[in-house]
């Protein structure tokens, strides 16, 4: 077994976490659950590459997301940091101070309340009649504050780990320095290097380790930090890394101090991020309007558009984790297998380039439907979750690896894993899209499942197995979990001459703001702790990321 | 103003305004922190939104908990943190010092003085109080072998201060052991050295120390022993698994037989370097009774385990960066970075190796070793909080020992140096000064009181009485401190009650330090929040 580590920094990466293990727990429940559809039975997943086994101090067995969680101080909401079954046997009561016989003084804060669907979780209010599914789904949709109010799943007592001592509120921990400056001390990435240490150790062969940074604050450095000690101790265990923001982190800045923080931020996040990981994704629009009419998100809720990351970044994992394939089971119900390595190993292709771009469609629509009506259309159905993307339609070196869960015939039907891939073989073959070489495609029969804390996203007219029905209305009131039962998604990794306006603009930042003579944000990258020769190896570095995209690249390098 | 011109949100605080907002945040972190101080302070339990609960009497963690927002409490509170993690202790004297100083100047401020008086004043009084440490400092003779009583009282005077007397002095030995063990001569301690290892598992008096290390796994093989005796250690950093990624980056393979041939040469590597590592173990252990364990920091797959455990290895995967020093110092040999030149040269040695299972946690305690210079203290708590605290007051009093060793210097504890050394700045450092600078050496001094204040006032005593008494005591010309327990001066040295001559020094250094500089803030600007109303 290939074994994957997750690491989630920063807060909005902890709700696409959020998200995305509920998937996989639904998934595990739909398994064992003889009323489920039966494609969940057979899903051929193999979910201890991502889940660990373990025994708690009361001696019951434990069932865990391998994972680190990185949050700031207070972040959890109504989740103990230790999880919640490794049970301490402590209690609150100062008088149990074992260490100290003198006074002793109890601050306690406001215990949060649970919300309706986590009291159902717990034993609390889980026989309570008057509460209905409905309720739970509308609780959430009003009001989330945390990651943890819409999380189902128990976490090990080592995978929650709160940042403290930053003594800056949220609002001010949004560069690169600040983050940095909190795991200088050497105590926070001590405990985190053990708690990585502990998960790794028990691996017998890791294949990757898969990380999400909310890439827009503090958070970034934070993980840099410890990315970079984990490419330290751990060299060939490659990194696949999407680097998440929020809508929020889009908005205007208010000032022109800021506005070059911002952007110095964001060059040297991505110099740096990219300097420790393998393959860098970045995920995260402005707006999720563009993808309407499929989809319904509410921009500002970060539990609305965390949902649509976390069900891409889900599919994307899904070959991670075939079980490896008796000739039967392969043929049947998923196809192409990859791991870490190797999807990095293909993105990468000729041009060695490691910032991916990632495209959705979700949900996908049906085979025979696109088929007919727009020859070549299952393919113009994905949106690309990340900004500042060129045009890759003369790009001859594209690289490009498809995911496909779960697709649709027509109607209902369930599509098997040849018409899946007929069809999208059919529009390469008959030249609608020029085909990248080495393309990959791996194919799971199973859809993406929707766990009841999923957000109310899916128009009217989605069906239950999620196919988009053409006779209902088109406005009316948007469809959640209830209505939903599963939704095919469609994922594409593409490494391409697309993305080179987004890593240009951030090298030009660097450039203008922190490098030039005179630039007016050279002192602000002084006080994050870079001396000159580091900001000029970032430029230096994230100047040969663009290169590659230039035909004519062993030329220009050697003239400067 | 310009900034009005820029910003007609930002808001501006006047001088008299500016300085009493930054007073007032100085004093409030002394209140929160002041019932912290000595061995009769409260501890305080955290109870977080979740109920997650952290316990501490260390104002050091105090500070890195509580989400302070006031840019002046920052302040304190980052040069509070950095004694701390320059010195290892006196956090809470800082803050405490700090508070007192900004406290003294606000009364003098009110009454006309201008901050710069101030803090012309501090610097003199700063200046003499050092030089006056230097004298009033008790010199150690460490040598070759110190003196480990002296050790003691220095360790179990900080540690009094964290945790209840059993558990102190019991935690004192074991400290003053660990540092002596790791101690080399010629060369800076290096703390890192001993390694806490920790088991919730029973009642805090558990801990101990164990000459030798302690492991935070075990061999993932079910075949291999639990417990050996005799074992020679192999401490490396070599990579025994088959490794795919290797295979990725260069080569491709057009059939899946040329496949299986690469995949089947890449296992072969492996196995060659497993059984260099059998060969050597062959050599040093056939025919005796003796053991073969390897630690190793890369990992090791299911394959080589299985070749390991057939040859009657113990092998551990994934271990710390740290621990290959720490084994290399506490087993003898030296870590091997390839098994190439394998000889026995290379190998440690320990007289009992032994795997210990709690739950998920297994513990690998490597122990009975010859001279070691490395060694764990091992730390047993019924929960999670109870660990933690114990840990922070183990490093703490780590740092003390080590603190003393090289300072080769303690000073008379229980608030003896604050009150003798304001005797000497009012008797002799005072007049020296120009003009009103006296007033700022004079509330120099009186700050220093702060310490035996708040000691007297965590024991409950009455404050007033005991600084008189005290000062009586020195007036005479005995150096006196207070017994918490009776308010009555005793003799620390008597009682053995000696803190860090460096943690001092830092103490009075940095103090006056942030203080002139509060001092000197004429004007506060903040644009975007009404920094009036309370956070």
């Amino acid at each position: 077994m290939r074994e994957i580590v997750t690491i989630q920094v920063g807060d909005f990466a902890n709700y696409i976490g959020s998200h995305f293990w509920n998937f996989q727990d639904e998934l595990l429940g739909l398994a064992e659950d003889d009323t489920a559809d039966p494609i969940f039975k057979n899903n051929c997943m193999d979910m201890d590459v991502l889940y660990r086994t373990g025994l708690s101090h009361q001696g019951a067995y434990t069932y865990c997301p391998r994972l680190i969680s990185i949050g700031s101080q207070g972040s959890l909401g109504t989740l103990s940091s230790s999880g919640s079954l490794y049970g301490d046997s402590s209690s609150s009561d100062a008088s149990d101070t074992l260490t100290w016989k003198g006074a002793v003084t109890k601050l306690a804060e406001k215990p949060h309340e649970k919300n309706l669907f986590l009291k159902s979780l717990s034993e609390e209010g889980e026989d309570d009649p008057n509460i209905e599914d409905k309720d739970r789904v509308q609780c959430l949709e009003r009001d989330v504050k945390f990651w943890s109010d819409f999380s189902k799943v128990h976490f090990h007592s080592k995978s929650l780990y709160e940042l403290n001592g930053t003594w800056t509120d949220f609002q001010n921990f949004d560069n690169f320095g600040v983050g940095k400056e909190v795991l200088s001390g050497g105590f926070h990435m001590e405990e985190l290097n053990d708690r990585l240490r502990f998960f790794v150790e028990e691996c017998d062969h890791v294949q990757g380790i898969q990380c999400m940074v909310d890439d827009s604050g503090g958070f970034s450095g934070v993980a840099s930090e410890f990315l970079e000690n984990i490419a330290d101790d751990y060299t060939n265990i490659p990194v696949l890394l999407y680097s998440v923001r929020d809508t929020f982190s889009y908005t205007d800045a208010t000032n022109q101090r800021k506005l070059i923080a911002r952007s110095l931020h964001d060059a040297v996040s991505l110099s740096k991020l990219s300097t420790y990981s393998s393959l860098i994704v970045p995920v995260g629009l402005p707006s999720l309007g563009g993808l309407a009419p499929s989809l319904c998100v509410r921009d500002e809720k970060n539990f609305h558009s965390s949902a649509v990351y976390a069900s891409a970044i889900h599919s994307i994992s899904a070959p991670f984790r075939f079980k490896p394939a008796g000739p039967i089971s392969s043929t049947t119900y998923a196809a192409g297998s990859l791991d870490i390595g190797e999807i990095i190993h293909i993105l990468a292709g000729q041009r060695q380039n490691m910032v991916a771009i990632l495209d959705v469609s979700m949900p996908a629509p049906s085979l025979s439907v696109s088929d007919k009506a727009n020859p070549g259309g299952i393919l113009n159905s994905f949106h690309a979750l990340g900004t500042e993307i060129g045009d890759d339609s003369e790009d001859l070196y594209m690289d490009e690896s498809l995911i496909f869960n779960g697709a649709l015939y027509s109607g209902a039907d369930r599509a098997s894993v040849s018409q899946v891939k007929d069809s999208i073989c059919n529009v390469y073959d008959k030249g609608l899209r020029p085909k990248p070489r080495p393309s990959h495609l791996s194919i799971s029969l199973t859809p993406i499942p929707i766990p009841l804390p999923f957000p109310s996203i899916f128009p009217t007219s989605t069906s239950r197995r999620g196919e988009i029905l053409a006779d209902q209305p088109l406005v009316g009131p948007p469809k959640g979990s209830l209505e939903v039962e599963s939704v095919p998604v469609m994922t594409r990794l593409r490494s391409s001459i697309a993305i080179k306006p987004f890593i240009e603009s951030r090298y030009n930042n660097l450039l203008r703001h922190g490098m030039l003579r005179g630039a007016k944000g050279a002192d602000l990258l002084r006080d994050w702790g870079f001396g000159k020769d580091e900001v000029d190896d970032m430029g230096e570095y994230l100047s040969k990321m663009l290169r590659i995209f230039n035909p004519s690249s062993e030329m220009t390098s050697d003239s400067d | 103003m310009s900034i009005r011109v820029l910003n007609p949100n930002a808001e501006v605080l006047n001088k008299s305004a500016a300085l009493h907002m930054t007073i007032n945040a100085a004093k409030g972190l002394q209140d929160v922190l002041k019932s912290n101080l000595g061995p009769k302070g409260t501890i305080k339990m955290l109870v977080g939104g979740a109920g997650d609960i952290k316990l501490t009497k260390d104002g050091n963690t105090l500070l890195k908990e509580m989400q302070i927002q006031n840019p002046t409490a920052i302040m304190i509170a980052r040069t509070a943190v950095a004694q701390d993690d320059s010195s290892g202790d006196g956090t809470t004297s800082t803050v405490l010092f700090i508070g007192e100083l900004m406290k003294q100047s606000e009364r003098c401020i009110d009454e006309g003085t201008h901050p710069r008086f101030l803090v012309d004043g501090f610097e003199i009084a700063k200046r003499a109080t050092l030089e006056f440490l230097e004298k009033f400092k008790t010199p150690v003779v460490i040598g070759d072998t110190p003196d480990k009583e002296i050790l003691k009282m220095v360790a179990r005077t900080t540690l009094r201060t964290k945790l209840y007397e059993v558990l102190a002095d019991q935690l004192t030995d074991i400290i003053v052991n660990a540092v002596l063990c790791i101690r080399k001569p010629e060369e800076a301690i290096d703390l890192f050295m001993v390694e806490i290892m920790h088991m919730r598992h029973k009642f805090d008096v558990d801990t101990r120390l164990v000459e030798g290390l302690v492991l935070d796994h075990g061999s993932r093989h079910p075949d291999m022993k639990r417990r050996a005796e005799n074992c020679y250690i192999l401490t490396c950093n070599v990579s025994l698994e088959y490794d795919k990624s290797e295979i990725n980056a260069g080569f491709f393979y057009s059939n899946a037989e040329q496949r299986e041939k690469m995949v089947a040469a890449e296992r072969r590597q492996v196995d060659q370097r497993v059984m260099k590592i059998i060969e050597l173990k062959e050599k040093v252990c056939s025919g005796t009774d003796k053991n073969f364990v390897i630690i190793n920091q890369k990992g090791i797959d299911p394959p080589s385990l299985d070749l390991l455990a057939r040859a009657g290895i113990i092998a551990l995967r994934r271990a710390k960066r740290r621990n290959m020093e720490r084994l290399v110092l506490a087993c003898g040999g030296e870590a091997v970075n390839s098994v190439d030149d394998l000889t026995e040269d290379c190998l440690g040695w320990a007289g009992l190796v032994y795997e210990h299972v709690l739950g998920e946690e297994k513990y690998t305690f490597v122990e009975q070793v010859k001279n070691p210079l490395s060694c764990t203290i091992l730390i047993k708590g019924p929960n999670d909080h109870t660990i933690a605290q114990i840990k922070d007051a183990v490093r703490d009093g780590l740092r003390s020992v080590k603190n003393t060793i090289e300072d080769e210097a303690v000073v008379l504890g229980a608030g003896a140096f604050e009150v003798a050394a304001r005797k000497h700045l009012l008797d002799n450092v005072k007049r020296t000064a120009k003009g009103r600078a006296q007033l700022g050496v004079e509330a120099f001094a009186d700050a220093l009181l702060v310490i035996p204040k708040t000691l007297a006032e965590n024991s409950g005593l009455d404050t007033q009485d005991v600084i008189v008494s005290l000062q009586n005591e020195h007036d005479q010309g005995t150096v006196a401190g207070l017994n918490h327990h009776t308010g009555d001066p005793i003799d620390p040295q008597m009682e053995g009650i000696f803190d860090n001559y460096s943690v001092k020094r830092q103490i009075i250094n940095s103090g006056p330090v942030i203080a002139s500089q509060l001092l000197l803030v004429d004007e506060v600007i903040r644009a975007g929040r009404n920094m009036r109303k309370p956070a």
